[in-house]
């Protein structure tokens, strides 16, 4: 094979045959088929185009709104659209309403992303607003409806859409996780993950030799266009994003629609599809490749960490996640996207007929995307406090020996009220609280290994205390033991440690 | 076959009910799910059972003083509002949710045991359970 970058078409001859209607345009998975059967060389002197798309949650997405003036006027500066909250640091009437804003009544159910969708398949929204009344716009308070054909503008501006690829998830804790990743089941309970893989845009030309600034797309159900790269661009590892923007007025509720993650907040899914023009060997092979040859880590989301430092326990390919079962040690867990599939091919197809039919011409880039950017984490100053900066260090224990009533006198004369129970070790077996001793009395019972939970939450001394205290509050619990790697107490922290840090300043943050 | 939901209260959760009634009649149960506490149990049984002997065999749980209640329809799904995105394909217990081969949503009734994951897992409020 020659030089890879050797031209085999301009984006103008492109166009030249979309207008004469004889280009050829494939989808993604029909030019994956085609290299299959006829090889590379042929499909890429053969194929113009091929179509691209993908379906899926995409938080970063919101749209620009103007309004039009009332009269007498309002600056608004406070706005809501179905009683979700629209960023108003904009001029009088121009507001930005994102996809993640939930309602201030309906919370979880109903958020931006709602109203997004709500206005595409025009529906009446309730716009209300508030102000502190100027001279040059008087009016303090607005309450109407509105549709998307009596605003002005209503421009999707999305900041961060069409990940490239993206970590799946998994979670090796023993409870039931609610996240963006959807509902992860305890114990590697299920696998989910999202994005088209062989048919997602960034995966097709990954060195962004046809893809840059002003690269028309679908968007939406209409007509879009890349306006740069998308935030937390990372390129170089595989990741990279983009920035679109598109006329909302254009667009089909089909392709944008709000949705809820249980337990975790509302976003868009919106619809992007990407015409890679095949101008060279090498986004012919890119522009081919399959799910098997794009692959991701499976995080354990089970770490309450920054998402780069959650723990990876496996690299798989979309092939095998999108097979339904994903071996994890020799346990064969289920495994489901959160992007839709079928909706990606529709988009891809939808693309590849608007170019057949002449209405959607390509794009040069007039600026291509960055191929390597850096994705830093947040510098936070101070320090995080951590569970070893306030745990009691002199627990008082028991053995599961005991007698209740010694065990009752030693809470007492301790003021506490918890009591981690211990073996000869000093491994901790159990646990005994005020409310263990109630029942001892309630039901008769004398030693300590009849009354005690088994069952205990722990922290470690180097866990921050913010998670901990989700975990306390989660298990409705109020003190936890401190245990080392090998299960041994060295230490306890109870709610009373944590308010009393609080009470003197400083939060659960070290300044 | 009939789906049923068996709740026990504290006075009969200890009791050895279901195995007394499998055999009494000799007819198979299986248990899809089960939640039992101190206080209160809860099971969603399958029996291979129609007409009067499922009657006969829902009476002599009732007669122990469980409550019964025939699950009747499991899921409904709102097909004009699913997307196909797969979210409640891997948390779903029993397979009863999984893709067709043009990647839409299949739903298979016999497996669903209506323990509502799916409803909340949905992300467009596709899945309801009447």
């Amino acid at each position: 094979m020659g030089d890879e970058g050797e031209r085999l078409r301009t984006i103008n001859e492109i166009n030249e045959k979309i207008k004469r209607g004889d280009v050829v345009v494939l989808t993604a998975e029909e030019m994956i088929k085609l290299v299959e059967s006829s090889g590379l060389e042929v499909a890429a002197k053969e194929v113009d185009v091929v179509t691209t798309g993908t379906f899926g949650a995409m938080c970063s997405s919101g749209v620009f709104l103007n309004f039009g003036h009332s009269d007498p006027p309002i600056r608004m500066t406070k706005c809501w659209l179905n009683d979700v909250p629209v960023y108003k640091g904009l001029a009088a009437v121009d507001g930005y309403l994102g996809a993640t804003a939930m309602s201030e009544t309906r919370g979880f159910d109903y958020g931006g992303g709602h109203v997004i969708e709500d206005l595409v398949s025009g529906k009446e929204v309730v716009l209300r607003a508030e102000s502190y009344g100027t001279d040059c716009y008087p009016r303090k308070y607005i309450e109407t409806t509105i549709t998307l054909e009596d605003i002005n503008q209503a421009i999707l501006v999305n900041p961060r859409n069409c990940y490239q690829r993206y970590d799946a998830a998994t979670n090796s804790s023993d409870r039931v996780l609610y996240t963006y990743m959807g509902t992860l089941l305890p114990n590697y309970g299920n696998i989910t993950f999202s994005g088209a893989g062989q048919l997602n845009p960034l995966c097709k030309d990954p060195n962004y030799e046809t893809i840059g600034i002003g690269t028309r797309i679908f968007l939406g159900g209409g007509i879009g266009y890349i306006i740069g790269e998308g935030t937390q661009h990372s390129p170089g590892a595989g990741y990279g994003t983009l920035m679109v923007k598109g006329d909302l007025k254009q667009m089909n509720s089909r392709y944008l629609r709000g949705a809820s993650f249980h337990r975790y907040g509302t976003t868009l899914y919106v619809g992007v599809g990407l015409p890679i023009p095949i101008i060279n060997m090498r986004v012919a092979r890119t522009a081919a490749l399959r799910d098997d040859e794009i692959f991701v880590n499976i995080r354990d989301y089970a770490v309450p960490s920054r998402p780069d430092l959650r723990p990876v326990v496996k690299r798989v390919s979309y092939a095998e996640l999108r097979s339904g079962k994903v071996y994890l040690g020799d346990k064969s867990v289920p495994s489901s996207s959160l992007s839709s599939y079928k909706i990606a091919r529709e988009i891809a197809e939808t693309l590849k007929k608007w170019i057949q039919e002449g209405i959607f011409l390509l794009t040069e880039p007039l600026e291509p995307l960055p191929r390597e950017r850096e994705f830093k984490p947040l510098k936070v100053k101070g320090r995080e406090l951590y569970v070893k900066d306030i745990m009691k260090r002199d627990v008082v224990t028991a053995r599961p020996g005991e007698d209740v009533k010694e065990i009752a006198a030693r809470l007492v004369e301790k003021g506490i009220d918890h009591l981690p129970i211990v073996d000869e070790e000093g491994k901790l077996i159990g646990i005994v609280t005020s409310w263990d001793l109630a029942k001892a009395v309630a039901y008769d019972k004398r030693r300590v290994e009849e009354i005690m939970t088994r069952k205990v939450i722990t922290a470690f001394e180097n866990e921050p205390v913010d998670v901990v205290v989700r975990r306390m509050s989660q298990y409705n619990i109020s003190g936890v033991p401190v245990v080392d790697r090998m299960n041994r107490v060295i230490g306890i922290l109870t709610t009373d440690d944590i308010s009393r840090r609080v009470v003197e300043g400083g939060g659960v943050w070290q300044r | 076959m009939a789906k049923v939901k068996l709740i026990y209260s504290h006075r009969v959760v200890d009791k050895p009910i279901l195995a007394n009634v499998v055999l009494r009649t000799g007819v198979l149960i299986n248990i899809l799910e089960a939640k039992v506490n101190a206080q209160k149990g809860e099971l969603i049984v399958s029996i291979s059972a129609e007409g009067e002997k499922l009657k006969e065999i829902l009476n002599l749980f009732r007669e122990e003083g469980v409550e019964v209640q025939e699950l009747a329809e499991t899921l409904r799904i709102d097909w004009e509002r699913c997307i196909a995105c797969g979210a409640c394909i891997s948390p779903c217990p029993t397979g009863a949710l999984k893709f067709k081969e043009d990647w839409s949503l299949e739903f298979e009734e016999d497996k669903c045991i209506g323990c509502r994951i799916c409803v909340t897992t949905c992300p467009v409020k596709a899945i309801n359970i009447p």
